[in-house]
């Protein structure tokens, strides 16, 4: 694999697919492994596979819902989309993330 | 909440596993179907479009197995596995799994019967309010050979402490005693009675169910009688219909209406007289309950009527001591200015203690013993484990090898001694039950709150827990076992260890066939010490009542029930009918009469006078008095030693008495007896009486000690309480429906209370004989 491609974070799986999903609207398992490639632009090493236990995860919270439908292309596929707590959840899940994030960035910025 | 949600839903997919796993696979598979067409809609050959797919997804087991792993729950079913392949490996040797599951049955079964009673006993706290601040009250003694004597309560003198001390809240007075019940002129049965100050329930923070309490003027002179029953009473009188408040009973002959019901939890405590005096047994389990009326004796007498008991209720934050160096000093004032001729004082103890001592020393000791029974049960299960962890170390070896961790393999140990506690422990909780109920019918009256001995939630989380630290201690061993076993040695020596194996497994099956054996022979040995002690008691307790029946008569109804001589006229012609009666029955050898039962403790307890020989006051030895006929001491088989028994011909003058050992040793030291008087023995009879005989020693009242008995005729005065002893070539069980025909059709409004073989003791169980002994 690429040397610039970094691991997914603990966690962080689980944001990216609920900010999809809000993105989206329902989509089955592929398109949204396929959609998280995408925004990240290539750089996220992640087997495609380790999406469907981060679904089952969400869903066992309720935080999102699945249903059996039809893809565009006629075929049967299981269809994800945000429950009324996921949607609630993605603004608490999002505030946590960036206080996360800005306080690696003050340990990493460089001191003067 | 969401772990909740997650771990119901996990539960959830454990019953659709089939289901999910269908639906997972037509995911996963359709999620390579769409990467393959969008790979070949770019361009890419189907050979590498499929890879392509199938690089980008990662590994399709791990995803799947990641998948069931959040899915369902993999402890437990890992618990289930593991419990099915220890019932795999249990059902292929049923020798030992129902040796194992039988001998943890009778261990944990002993030791939860056990802890039932003492659960009941010592560890449950009584129904009422704050029980910690409650004490028993007894008068006290002090003497400088004997040290301290607690007594009974003096009516007057708990008067005066109750209303000058400080340091109790309330206090309440009362006695105990059987009385004849009946409704509707059926025939009567013999109750407890509790017979207390009105305030008795305030004290105890009770509060009736049903109807009201008593209030200060049910106790005043001239009152009309009320009761108030217990919730056992209700259940057994009125067969707890709400409608019983209002209505009579007839008690000891008067009809008395019912104000109240107190509530289920309210169970009377047995508080002895004194420590020194067993609770009577016609008192056991008190259903009534009656409010005190205090005679002009007992309002004016300093002396004598010694004759109740009290509890009292501390102040909140005072203690023990300080409430017992108030009412002492108070008590040891009040004899010096009334000049009374003995130097009282109070002696308190906190009511739990007082209720169960002298019984919790044998319990402990008797669940200390069964203890030892459940542990050596242990030790033998966990040398029986071994072997078959030997026995199965091939098998370890392989699961080991195949990747089994270590934990694992303990696990699978463990899981089969946990469930073999299970099935031991689940049968044991059975035996309990019917051991419980066996201890209730036979055990001895003097336990206390025996009618309280309840099966009931802790106990049996007790059992469990017993079961579980059963099966750690017989299965730790085997288990950490397994941990060395070697795989690769144990798999690449298999034919040379094979012959190894046999032959250690012959040392340890030698081990555990000797392990056997000596616990065998230890239970063996302690079942038969345990049989010759009871048997040496028996040969010494200076009596033989097998083949002897029992009848106990009480005379409680107001024809019998009065201290006139008409009175002791009435009963003295039922007895003698009684035992003319009793006479005719077939088989019938010789029909005795004694006021007391033997083996029910120490009652009608006096001091020894001898008008020609007087010692200071309180010095004169205790004796306990017997009112019998001649036939009593053959009856009995009870020897004579020195002197005659009584005959017929001192009915015209029965002024006479045989005395035992005792009595002649502590009573007449030194002296021939033959011939002496004594006097005071007689109620309400001045007259002197001479001894005529000395009777061998016998335990009569109680398997410990000698009794210092006196015996007179029942001709000089005739008992309420009446045992009619019939020795009969019949068995109990065909002379006890005629005994009670034969008594019945002389009065059928006499309550017979106990009917039964006086050969009871030897079908007893070894445990109880063992508590008889310890106590």
């Amino acid at each position: 694999m690429g040397e610039n491609r970094s691991e997914v974070l603990q966690g962080t799986l689980d944001l990216m697919v609920l900010k999809t999903l809000e993105a989206m609207g329902p989509l089955h398992g592929y398109g949204i492994a396929r959609r998280i490639e995408q925004v990240s632009g290539n750089s996220l090493s992640m087997n495609q596979g380790t999406i469907y236990p981060a679904l089952l995860r969400l869903e066992q919270r309720g935080w999102i819902k699945s249903e059996w439908g039809t893809s565009e292309t006629n075929r049967r596929a299981k269809f994800y989309s945000l429950s009324r707590i996921g949607r609630k959840k993605i603004a608490e899940e999002t505030e946590n993330w960036e206080r996360v994030a800005s306080t690696m960035a003050r340990f990493l910025a460089p001191s003067n | 909440m969401d772990w909740i949600r997650v771990l119901l839903s996990r539960f959830a997919a454990l019953f659709r596993r089939r289901k999910l796993d269908a639906d997972l696979d037509e995911e996963l598979h359709g999620h390579i179907d769409f990467a393959i067409a969008e790979n070949l809609k770019g361009g890419m050959s189907p050979e590498d479009a499929r890879t392509a797919a199938l690089r980008a997804f990662g590994g399709f087991v791990q995803a799947r197995e990641a998948y069931r792993a959040q899915r369902d729950l993999p402890w437990l079913e890992q618990i289930v596995r593991d419990i099915r392949f220890a019932f795999r490996g249990l059902r292929k040797s049923p020798g030992f799994l129902l040796t194992a599951v039988l001998t943890l049955a009778l261990g944990i079964g002993a030791v939860t019967s056990v802890f039932t009673v003492v659960d009941a006993v010592l560890l449950k706290p009584f129904a009422f309010g704050d029980p910690d601040r409650l004490v028993v009250m007894r008068e006290a003694i002090d003497d400088a050979q004997t040290g301290r004597t607690a007594v009974p309560d003096n009516y007057r003198h708990f008067l005066r402490l109750q209303n000058s001390a400080t340091t109790i809240e309330d206090a309440a007075i009362f006695g105990q005693r059987g009385s004849s019940v009946s409704r509707n002129g059926e025939h009567p049965h013999i109750v407890g009675t509790v017979v207390a100050s009105p305030n008795l329930f305030q004290v105890l923070r009770v509060q009736p169910m049903l109807g009201r309490d008593f209030v200060e003027s049910d106790a005043q002179k001239g009152a009309n009688a009320v009761v108030v029953l217990s919730y056992a009473g209700w259940q057994t009188l009125f067969g707890g219909e709400r409608k019983a408040i209002g209505q009579t009973l007839r008690i000891d002959g008067r009809p008395v209406p019912v104000i109240g019901v107190l509530p289920p939890g309210m169970q009377f405590p047995q508080i002895a007289l004194s420590p020194k005096i067993a609770f009577q047994e016609t008192a056991r389990n008190a259903l009534l309950f009656e409010p005190l009326v205090p005679s002009d004796r007992d309002l004016k007498a300093d002396m004598g009527t010694f004759d109740y008991k009290a509890i009292a209720r501390l102040k909140p934050g005072v203690t023990i001591a300080r409430a017992s160096a108030e009412l002492d000093a108070l008590q040891k004032a009040y004899t010096l200015s009334a000049h009374l001729p003995f130097p009282f004082g109070i002696a308190l103890t906190p009511l739990t203690k007082d209720v169960a001592s002298g019984i919790s020393g044998a319990l402990c000791l008797l669940l200390a013993a069964v203890g030892a029974v459940l542990l050596m049960a242990c030790v033998n299960l966990a040398s029986l484990q071994l072997a078959r962890a030997v026995n199965g170390e091939r098998e370890t070896a392989v699961r080991a090898a195949l990747g089994a961790s270590k934990s694992q393999l303990v696990r699978a140990r463990l899981t089969e001694s946990l469930l073999l506690a299970f099935l031991g422990g689940a049968a044991g909780a059975g035996l309990a039950l019917a051991g419980v109920r066996l201890f209730i019918a036979h055990g001895p009256a003097s336990v206390p709150r025996l009618d309280e001995v309840r099966v009931s939630i802790p106990v049996l989380f007790f059992a469990a827990g017993i079961s579980i630290v059963a099966a750690i201690t017989f299965g730790i061993l085997p288990a950490l076992r397994s941990l060395r076993v070697h795989p690769q040695a144990a798999l690449q020596n298999s034919s040379a260890r094979a012959a190894n194996t046999r032959e250690g497994n012959r040392t340890r099956s030698v081990l555990v066939a000797m392990q056997v054996a000596c616990t065998v022979v230890l239970l063996i040995v302690t079942a038969l010490a345990l049989r010759s002690f009871s048997r040496l008691m028996r040969q010494n307790r200076g009596f033989d009542t097998s083949h002897v029946t029992l009848a106990q008569v009480d005379l409680f109804t107001p024809q019998y029930a009065t201290n006139s001589a008409k009175g002791n006229a009435v009963r003295l012609a039922l007895t003698d009918s009684a035992l003319n009666a009793l006479r005719q029955l077939p088989g019938v050898q010789s029909v005795a009469v004694t006021s007391v039962a033997p083996l029910t403790g120490e009652t009608w307890v006096d001091n020894l006078f001898r008008p020609d020989h007087p010692v200071p006051a309180g010095k004169e030895p205790m004796i306990n008095v017997r009112w019998i006929n001649p036939e009593y001491l053959p009856t009995m088989q009870s020897p004579l030693v020195a002197g005659r028994n009584f005959t017929a011909a001192d009915r015209a003058n029965p002024y006479v008495a045989l005395i035992s050992e005792r009595t002649a040793r502590e009573g007449f030291p030194g002296e021939n007896p033959i011939g002496q008087t004594i006097t005071n023995v007689v109620p309400d009879d001045q007259h002197t009486v001479a001894v005529i005989g000395v009777v061998a020693d016998a335990h009569i009242n109680g398997l410990k000690d000698d009794a210092a008995m006196v015996y007179m005729p029942y001709w000089a005065y005739a008992p309420l309480t009446l045992s009619f002893l019939v020795r009969s070539s019949q068995p109990s069980d065909a002379l006890i429906p005629e005994m009670r025909r034969a008594i019945w059709q002389i009065d059928p409004q006499v309550a017979i209370p106990t009917l039964k073989s006086m050969d009871d003791q030897s079908a007893t169980p070894w445990l109880l004989i063992a508590f008889r002994l310890s106590y």
